[in-house]
């Protein structure tokens, strides 16, 4: 149940380039495991690129030293896993936290609802100056 | 990420190639913007080569939706992929952003 099939991480500075190797590695994830279908693939990328953006976006440094990102992605037989982390960072606020779907004419704010409605859970954890966001969904 | 765009006797078709993510966003914004400051307001997007978008992508996609409205026309997408027709979807912006087959077909009816 819990053997990991394939697995691919990312740990960087929080910028754009992050959110590029992230695509990359979750490429990289579906090429070492192609038995995951593809519908799976393109909910679970989606997610955990929406979960990266939001870091690289709203995380802000708790003191001098900047945000780092980590992500880690593993297959599972019947589940996919995210961990996407923000190292450095202080606790998120409670807007960047909405989780509901805003009005149709808004430009931004759907990040999380969106997470929400592609995953089968999604919970955040805080420890340490450390917020991860543990994605899950079964496949 | 690449964006060109192409401007016709009725619209405008902004062609755009690669992932529409939070780094492709602020240029595409751009591009709509340059081309119905520059008299079209008439705009396709043409996402028929995009195989990823964001939230933020659609947001710039909502942001470009208002300014060809607000200069008096419109923007409309075709070609849609089935990653980006189902962030579309779950977000219920498709009801907004109207998706047609072709960027001929966006603008053909009218």
């Amino acid at each position: 149940m819990t053997e990991v099939i394939a697995r691919r991480g990312f740990h960087g500075p929080s910028n754009e380039e992050a959110i590029q190797a992230i695509h990359n590695e979750l490429d990289a994830l579906w090429d070492d495991a192609s038995f995951v279908p593809d519908m799976d693939r393109m909910t679970f990328a989606t997610a955990v690129i929406e979960a990266a953006a939001n870091i690289v976006q709203h995380a802000l440094p708790v003191a001098e030293k900047p945000v780092e990102i980590a992500v880690d992605i593993s297959v599972r037989p019947t589940r996919l896993i995210a961990r996407v982390s923000a190292f450095n960072a202080r606790e998120p606020f409670a807007n960047d936290m909405q989780a509901s779907m805003p009005d149709s004419d808004a430009e931004s704010g759907r990040g999380l609802a969106l997470i929400e409605a592609l995953v089968t859970t999604m919970t955040f954890e805080r420890q340490d100056g450390t917020n991860t966001w543990i994605l899950t969904r079964d496949t | 990420m690449q964006f060109s765009y192409e401007v016709n006797d009725s619209y405008a078709e902004v062609k755009s190639v690669g992932r529409l993510n939070m780094v492709a966003a602020p240029k595409l914004r751009e591009v709509v913007n340059e081309v119905v400051a520059g008299g079209s307001s008439r705009v396709v997007v043409n996402l028929s080569e995009t195989d990823f978008m964001d939230s933020s992508g659609l947001g710039a996609l909502i942001g470009c939706l208002k300014a060809a409205r607000q200069a008096g026309g419109d923007l409309r997408i075709a070609g849609v992929q089935p990653q980006v027709k189902m962030v579309l979807e779950l977000t219920n912006m498709d009801r907004v952003l109207t998706a047609y087959p072709t960027a001929e077909a966006a603008f053909g009816d009218d």
